[in-house]
């Protein structure tokens, strides 16, 4: 008989695709494992729940989405990350009247000869580290690995605008940073 | 306009978050198109974006769980289910 509910069948068709989308969240190969076995295992013991309305794939996917921003909204709270909205820190790009005070420059490389540099990831991933940790977080889930609004905001635990205002800061301090370490040296036109 | 550029920076980083409103995307426009650093702030932001997603693209791409993981999960999965 063949049989829809076998999580052996499900790991050996979807398991790389449901780590693969882990891994980028993740980025910790054990966690990623972890979730994966959480994720197949409650598709096993919920597959009555299972309409048919989507493929299985999708369906596992929906339940390790949800396992993912449970992991992260706990590390948020086991690591206590916050920041005040108050005080805003880009205030330090910018002159009293609002205007620049320091010029930002054009930027001529694309992003496929951006890719092939390992010095250029090198450079970017030195200045994503630099950046507050709550910061980091939301430019990585939502610039890097490209997770909607909706989820980047039930991981963090926090509003669209908190949101908005978290990556004006990620983003704003990163172009400095990349001014500064890549694009400022002689690469700029 | 009172710090229209920190302003206008604000703008270019949600508009890749979401729809800006009618009245936002005129002063954004306008803005822009009168204002040279902040054309050159929105491209940098935009290529940033584009860099680190691609970026992240050809990292994860190819990730295949190992033969020892792959083995592991389905002997943990025997143990959970009885299958």
């Amino acid at each position: 008989m063949d049989r829809h509910d076998d999580p052996h069948a499900w790991l050996n068709k979807h398991g790389d695709y449901l780590y693969r989308y882990a891994m980028s969240r993740l980025h910790n190969e054990e966690q990623a494992s972890d979730l994966l076995q959480e994720t197949l295992l409650a598709g096993w013991k919920g597959y009555d729940k299972f309409t048919g309305q989507s493929t299985i794939r999708t369906w596992l996917v929906g339940i390790l989405k949800h396992k993912i921003i449970d992991f992260i909204r706990r590390e948020i709270r086991d690591r206590k990350l916050s920041e005040a909205v108050e005080n805003d820190p880009t205030s330090v790009y910018f002159n009293e009247n609002g205007s620049w005070s320091e010029a930002p420059n054009a930027w001529k490389d694309n992003p496929e000869e951006l890719c092939q540099s390992e010095q250029f990831h090198t450079v970017l991933e030195s200045c994503i580290d630099r950046l507050p940790e709550k910061q980091q977080l939301v430019f990585r889930m939502r610039d890097i690995t490209g997770d909607d609004t909706d989820s980047v905001c039930k991981s963090c635990d926090i509003t669209p605008t908190h949101l908005h205002v978290l990556l004006h800061r990620a983003r704003l301090a990163l172009r400095k940073c990349l001014e500064i370490n890549w694009f400022g040296q002689g690469k700029h036109s | 306009m009172k710090h229209a550029c920190q302003q206008a920076s604000r703008l270019a980083s949600d508009s890749l978050d979401r729809q800006l409103s009618l009245w936002e995307r005129l002063t954004f426009h306008i803005h822009l198109a009168m204002c040279r650093n902040c054309r050159n702030c929105d491209n940098n932001l935009k290529l940033i974006r584009s860099t680190s997603e691609l970026i992240e693209k050809t990292r994860y791409g190819a990730i295949k769980l190992s033969d020892n993981q792959r083995e592991r999960l389905h002997k943990s999965l025997e143990e959970n289910t009885g299958q």
